[in-house]
């Protein structure tokens, strides 16, 4: 399909200017709940983790033996961990003709084929460890998406590693492409699974729960890693409603900000956090007012919880949204986090509810009136969906509903 | 319009500064960081510097470089809106294999934390944004080609977009760095640099880093003025 010039922006809700809405107009995921977003939804629906006892490799000198992985996943000689979630993914867009081939794709990543490094170390070869490197990755996602290498710099495919925010940058960053009318078609990809590589890591941190993950509980005690691969592909309103689109919902809004305060805890105080909100509904152009539920970051962690807390009573001047975090369920599933949760908060909005925090047993007085541990009722239109990640870095993203304008 | 009022550099054996015509070898009894610091580079000394993976430290320097160049004062405590973009040949896979390696020959028993916070590309721009307080986005980008070109097209769209007031874009490897102080046009402070458009063309046409710097070396630097501060009426 060839690339068209770009239309006249429609016009922003409140008439004061124009500007192009970013939509999204298909996704797909695979979470340790399994294949595709009505499993993912399900399964947080019926309050059960998917965090489960792990035997990919030995825990015996780690934290904990639990993670949620993908059933039956599994990786033979030559193929990753996250290619095996990724090619049928790919394969099913591509067969149901969804990925445009002049989209402009976003690999969203943390550590991708780590299983590569791992193996040629453990092997001795480590000549083969730069088959692990993120470029390598990005060229087969282009080769499986279908998607055509174009050779100027704003048209060549990239990836986007920002720790934990990973994928609320790349979603971002795809979105802010739309809204300045350089491109009109972005696909997202996002992808990282468990390995000893990142669990080693965790564990010696200390920052992993010895069972399971509880998020927002008065007695949490540390994270469980999940791992997830999944894909959204964004369009700028016109293109998607002259290619007659369904829209799940728009990325209306988004803010970055960083702590510059420590590389593995975030700024106690939620300042950092609360701007991003703040540089999010900026961005929207919506007040804090009209947002009618939070999809947090919620790892499970003492300090990430307390101070995503303490950063959402601040951007919405205490007053209670209901909250969430599927962290509980899915493990966190790092680079993949932040598209896993936009995906399911716009599973929420068509649903007009939130899915429970999973293993939330006794909420933190803090979260009290915030976050539940049922399924809740969700009012209006507008989700603030964050995340968080090692070295300070914040990101948020305003979701909306979509609807046509009157 | 979108000026860039600081270059700095490290390659080979040298270092310096674009605007400020600087170009130094390498110290030979002592470290870049302490030499970076006598000069003025460093306002006060990087915490653990010495304990950062070598694309942290080639970050950090060329950051420093870079912000110095540009004349922008920077307090330990001190945070500002600046945003950091970064790129390199090989993300993190130096630091990847040093971590599981020591993980695996310590019988992959206990691994190093210390080791572990290197294994992500973006882990030296937040290192970086730690010690100059860089408060706005930290995004690092991998890019197939062409990575200075593309990485100052995605630096710009930062200012632009995430409307924040100034922005860092660096390509740090383990070898050689270049960093560049991105700000709007007319913003303070007012000082020399270029023209976002001199540098982009330049980084277009060079296939290496040092092409870019000897482009910039010779390229005219404009004047920026100070904002014009509007008449109080009464």
């Amino acid at each position: 399909m060839p690339h068209l010039a770009p239309l006249t922006p429609s016009l922003s809700p409140q008439g004061k200017g124009r500007y192009r809405k970013a939509v999204a107009v298909a996704c797909d995921l695979v979470t340790p709940y399994g294949w595709g977003v009505h499993a993912c939804w399900q399964g947080l629906l019926s309050g059960q983790s998917a965090i489960r006892p792990l035997d990919r490799f030995s825990t015996r000198h780690f934290l904990t033996d639990k993670a949620a992985t993908i059933p039956d996943l599994k990786a033979g000689p030559g193929e990753s961990f996250v290619m095996n979630m990724l090619i049928p993914l790919l394969s099913k867009a591509s067969d149901l003709g969804l990925i445009p081939d002049d989209s402009l794709l976003i690999l969203a990543t943390t550590t991708g084929e780590i299983d590569f490094l791992e193996q040629s170390v453990l092997r001795g070869t480590q000549g083969t460890a730069k088959e692990s490197r993120l470029d390598c990755l990005l060229a087969k996602v282009v080769h499986w998406s279908g998607v055509v290498t174009r050779s100027k710099s704003r048209n060549m495919p990239l990836i986007v590693s920002a720790a934990c925010v990973s994928s609320s940058a790349a979603i971002a960053q795809a979105a802010s492409l739309i809204r300045n009318g350089e491109q009109d078609c972005l696909l997202v990809v996002a992808c990282d699974s468990v390995s000893e590589f990142v669990m080693a890591g965790f564990s010696t941190l200390m920052a992993l729960d010895k069972d399971m993950a509880r998020p927002f509980d008065r007695d949490r005690k540390g994270l469980s890693l999940g791992e997830a691969a999944g894909f959204i592909l964004l369009m700028s309103e016109e293109r998607a409603m002259r290619e007659e689109r369904p829209i799940i919902g728009e990325i209306a809004g988004w803010g970055m900000t960083g702590d510059a305060n420590h590389m593995t805890g975030p700024c106690r105080d939620g300042c950092g956090l609360a701007l991003a909100v703040e540089k999010a509904l900026q961005s929207a152009s919506i007040p804090e007012s009209a947002v009618g539920s939070i999809s947090a970051h919620g790892t499970g962690t003492v300090y990430n919880d307390a101070m995503e807390m303490k950063a959402f009573k601040k951007a919405f001047q205490n007053r209670a949204i209901p909250t969430y975090s599927i962290k509980g369920g899915t493990g966190h599933t790092m680079g993949a986090a932040g598209l896993l949760e936009v995906i399911v908060a716009f599973q929420a909005l068509k649903e007009k509810m939130i899915p429970p925090t999973v293993n939330m047993r006794c909420v933190d007085e803090e979260a009290k009136g915030w976050v539940f541990s049922q399924p809740h009722s969700l009012d209006g239109t507008v989700t603030v969906s964050t995340n968080s990640g090692f070295g300070g870095l914040n990101a948020a993203l305003v979701l909306k509903e979509y609807r046509t304008e009157e | 319009m979108i000026d860039i009022n600081g270059i700095g550099w490290i390659t080979g054996k040298k270092y310096g500064c674009v605007v400020k015509a600087l170009s130094r070898p390498f110290p030979q009894r002592k470290s870049i960081h302490a030499q970076l610091s006598g000069e003025g580079v460093f306002s006060y000394p990087v915490k653990n510097f010495g304990r950062f993976d070598r694309v942290s430290k080639m970050t950090c320097c060329a950051l420093g470089l870079a912000i110095y160049d540009a004349g922008i004062i920077y307090a330990e405590g001190q945070k500002q809106d600046i945003g950091l973009l970064g790129t390199n040949e090989a993300g993190a896979l130096s630091s990847n294999i040093a971590y599981f390696k020591d993980y695996v020959e310590s019988g992959r028993t206990l691994a190093r934390g210390n080791l572990f916070i290197y294994t992500l590309p973006s882990s030296p721009l937040a290192e970086a944004a730690i010690h100059f307080g860089c408060q706005g986005p930290v995004i690092y980008m991998g890019f197939q080609h062409r990575a200075i070109p593309s990485l100052l097209s995605y630096a710009k769209g930062m200012l632009l977009g995430e409307k924040v007031q100034k922005v860092l874009a660096v390509k740090a490897d383990e070898e050689e760095a270049l960093c560049f102080f991105l700000q709007e046009g007319g913003a303070e402070p007012p000082g020399k640099g270029f023209g976002f458009d001199t540098i982009e063309a330049i980084a277009g046409q060079a296939s290496n880093i040092d092409q870019i710097i000897e482009g910039a070396q010779k390229a005219p630097l404009k004047i920026q003025k100070a904002p014009l501060k509007k008449k109080e009426t009464r």
